[in-house]
């Protein structure tokens, strides 16, 4: 088998792509990007990071600014501080202490005065004669028992009722900012969920469009390897076998200029001149009406069509060439009922499912090449007839009519 | 004409920013002027613990005056010092108490600025922050000239700094931008002041094959310098270059130059060289295929200079302000925020080998025109000139007394921090500042 890609083009992989990494050194550098057009040292470093930061957002999918994403996670932040769930209260001081400062819970002046125990306390009085008198009958007083573990104790409650607001006060405050550290974390993490959603958001759509994009590929390839496995050697009865029709001309004079035309069905080598007819005469059937063309329309001749090297720029606009060629017309049907032999005659091709490939015609993928189907060829004394005894050059007479050509058989 | 120069540390071998610039300084100045440098005895920054011995000394040809530190800095003292004054409202006196513990305290060292009443036309104070360069501009505010080096960073808001802005003769700032910070904290538009940076000692010929050859850098790869710190973006850096080598199949290299102060990610693609000389430096750079400089805080990047002297463009910190600003610029450099602006940045300058070299020239033509040496120099040499023809402006502000200074009314330096212009400056405005 020869290969007809090798050195000259690039492999059949690279067919269609374009992208930057595809394409050589000395094209890259024919092509400057926008800033430096003008020549000189014309960078704008600003343009530049608009630019890339357009393209990140559009990576992205979703091209939200930051205070969009702020907008959307408070929204989020609402709908998880559902005041059905929470108390409101709860929910107020959550805002509340969110932006109030710290430090006006540590001036807070706790509700309760401070108290202050003294000796002289339990014998105060507003009326200076009342605290007199008191005063006057300490001495009798202390007769009877003895005030001061009393005086000690209230003290020591009075020390300790300060020292538990002023701890009160300070976990007040430290609630605050733990408060305000709380809902800012929430908040940050809002922000963040809403963030990463948005990016899995638009990385889901970005894997539901390859994944189509494969599943297509992958239906093109069975619908490819169908129409190969049918251009394996069909014994049609009451038809002459193609292959057999085909194969002398190469061996035959070229005396005819449609000679050559049939060489590639056998040696793999494909003339210009042929192409150039075989598109001709695609254009002219493209041309016909649909209900003309399926009264007309009989399988094609995959040996021919899948020999026929199609290019990226004949790929491109396959839809509505799909009829014609080989490759194209193989339905994207599963591989095993691709692979069905398909009687000749039949004359209703499968119908092209179109519904994959609108979703990929402006970006058609990478074509895949179909190496020749190794058609075992008859032996030579077999698949010739004897050439007749005329005396008509022998090339003329294996050239059969119909050989140059073989797509006109069908019709 | 006689100047000082009075710097928290100086040496050969000292490599911080603001240090390496006061030198870059000094040792180009003198040329022209009589310089003398006054500095502590401290090599170390985060203690400043005395190292050299103090008294005279000499490097590369400057002398030098060092002064003993009278105590090291604690830095879990200065930690909550900084949370305090960074985080709440507190007073002037925190304030003071937060410089105290920054240090470096020196008190010979001010005896010294104080001393020099006739010694000195002009003394260049460096590092706004630090102690010596506050209580030096409050020792001789007539004669001090403010080189400050600040980042945008919580320490800059701090009030006890403003004063200092509006009372000294002039300003040397480093960027654009730090001048609009500056200025936008301390409304000090009457004090003199001029965008200068700094140059850098560019060899005159590198070779990148050698530097190929002695580090075994066969692929192609990205070039930080400079210490290995979070503080720096570093952790920052090593994610997104981590991220980008799962999403991408490019061979590429993350080279660093620097001492690490964190780990570094044993990667097979991060490469750490180590602290190289200056000429294996500047060989590596000139073999990288772009510098890159993660740092949130900068007021100006030399090693972003250095790269662009030698042609070869920048990716930077989009979030610092001063290093967008001069990406911006001089068109040299793409700038990150995130890790996709990171991978779609640094694609665009490895794929476009055009637009990377455009860059390079164009960073080549800024650096020329912005930072060489005979533009610094000139810069530096017109505004004493322009000093000793002027009356000197307004008196420094005194510190307020005892009860006032410890009132708690200044706001917390976050907030202060916040509330300043920001954002990268476009365009040079002052036509003084563009030199022919």
């Amino acid at each position: 088998m020869v290969d007809q890609n090798q050195g000259q083009r690039r492999g059949h992989f690279h067919r269609g792509r374009r992208g930057s990494d595809r394409r050589g050194i000395d094209r890259r550098s024919q092509q400057p990007p926008p800033q430096e057009r003008g020549g000189g040292n014309q960078v704008d470093v600003e343009q530049i990071m608009r630019e890339i930061r357009g393209r990140i957002a559009q990576r992205q999918g979703i091209d939200l600014s930051n205070q969009q994403i702020q907008d959307l996670a408070a929204r989020r932040l609402e709908s998880i501080l559902d005041p059905r769930a929470i108390k409101p209260s709860l929910l107020d001081a959550l805002r509340r202490s969110a932006g109030a400062q710290a430090q006006r819970a540590a001036e807070k002046i706790p509700n309760e005065p401070a108290f202050s125990f003294e000796d002289t306390t339990i014998y105060d009085s507003h009326r200076g004669l009342m605290r007199f008198i008191r005063r006057m009958l300490n001495p009798l007083l202390k007769l009877f028992f003895n005030p001061n573990p009393l005086i000690r104790a209230l003290h020591i409650q009075a020390k300790l009722n300060v020292e538990a607001a002023e701890r009160d006060a300070e976990r007040d405050r430290r609630q605050t900012e733990w408060n305000a550290l709380h809902y800012e974390i929430v908040q940050r993490l809002v922000t963040e969920v809403s963030r990463a959603t948005l990016e899995l958001q638009a990385q889901s759509l970005r894997v539901e469009s390859l994944d189509a994009k494969v599943e297509f590929n992958e239906r093109r390839v069975r619908g490819i390897e169908g129409s190969v496995h049918r251009a394996r050697p069909q014994v049609v009865p009451g038809r002459p076998e193609p292959s057999a029709v085909s194969a002398p001309a190469p061996e035959a004079e070229p005396a005819s200029a449609e000679a050559p035309v049939a060489a590639p069905a056998e040696g793999g080598q494909t003339s210009e001149s042929a192409r150039r007819r075989r598109r001709r005469r695609r254009g002219r059937r493209s041309g016909m009406g649909s209900g003309e063309g399926q009264q007309m329309a009989a399988p094609p001749r995959p040996d021919v069509a899948s020999t026929v090297e199609r290019r990226p720029e004949e790929s491109k606009g396959s839809v509505e060439h799909v009829p014609d060629t080989g490759i194209n017309e193989a339905p994207p049907v599963p591989f095993e009922r691709a692979s069905a032999p398909t009687p000749f005659e039949h004359p209703v091709p499968t119908p092209f499912d179109h519904t994959p490939l609108e979703h990929t015609l402006s970006e058609p993928p990478p074509i895949v090449q179909i190496e020749p189907p190794p058609i075992e060829l008859p032996p030579m004394a077999a698949a010739v007839p004897e050439p007749p005894p005329a005396p008509e050059p022998p090339a003329a007479a294996e050239a059969p009519p119909s050989a140059p050509d073989p797509d006109r058989h069908e019709y | 004409m006689n100047v000082a120069i009075v710097v928290q540390r100086y040496g050969a071998d000292i490599s911080g920013g603001a240090e390496l610039h006061a030198r870059y300084i000094a040792e180009r100045l003198s040329s022209r002027i009589q310089i003398r440098v006054l500095t502590t005895c401290a090599r170390d920054h985060l203690t400043w613990r005395n190292e050299f011995p103090p008294g005279a000394d000499e490097v590369n040809g400057i002398p030098i005056e060092r002064f003993r530190v009278a105590r090291e800095r604690s830095l879990r003292d200065f930690g909550i010092r900084s949370r305090r004054v960074f985080t709440r409202y507190h007073s002037l006196q925190e304030e003071l108490d937060w410089l105290q513990s920054e240090g470096p305290v020196s008190p010979d060292l001010l005896a010294r600025l104080q001393r020099s009443a006739g010694e000195f036309d002009f003394v260049v104070l460096f590092s706004v922050r630090y102690h010596q360069a506050y209580y030096g501009a409050r020792a001789i505010p007539g004669r001090a000239v403010l080189v400050p080096t600040a980042e945008r960073e919580p320490a800059l808001a701090l009030a006890i700094f403003q004063p200092i802005f509006r009372g000294v003769r002039a300003i040397m700032y480093n960027s654009l931008e730090e001048r609009a910070a500056i200025q936008g904290l301390a409304h000090n538009e009457d004090v003199p002041g001029v965008v200068v940076g700094v140059g850098s000692m560019i060899p005159a010929a590198t070779d990148p094959q050698r530097a190929r050859q002695v580090f075994s850098l066969s692929r192609p790869f990205v070039l930080y310098v400079g210490r290995v710190e979070e503080n720096k973006g570093c952790a920052e850096l090593f994610d997104y270059f981590q991220r980008y080598l799962e999403s991408s199949r490019r061979d590429l290299d993350l080279v660093l130059i620097g001492t690490p102060a964190m780990p570094i990610p044993s990667h097979p693609r991060i490469r750490h060289l180590g602290f190289v000389s200056d000429q294996d430096k500047f060989d590596v750079l000139a073999a990288a295929a772009a510098l890159v400089m993660p740092s949130y805080f900068e007021s100006l990047s030399m090693v972003a200079l250095e790269a662009w002297a030698l042609g070869r463009p920048v990716l930077a910190n989009g979030r610092c302000d001063v290093l967008q600003g001069q990406c911006i610029r001089s068109n040299a450099g793409l700038y990150y925020e995130s890790a996709g602006d990171f991978a779609a940045a640094l694609d665009r300058l490895l794929d476009d080998a055009g637009m990377a070299d455009a860059m390079g020239r164009n960073g080549r033509q800024y650096f020329a025109q912005h930072y060489s040496w005979p533009v610094i120099e000139r810069k530096y040499l017109d505004m004493f000139d322009r000093l000793a023809a002027a009356s000197p402006g307004r008196p420094l502000e005194p510190l307020p007394g005892w009860f006032a200074r410890r009132r708690p009314t200044v706001p917390a330096a976050l907030d202060v921090l916040a509330s300043l212009p920001s954002g990268p400056a476009r365009e040079y405005q002052s036509a003084s500042e563009v030199p022919a």
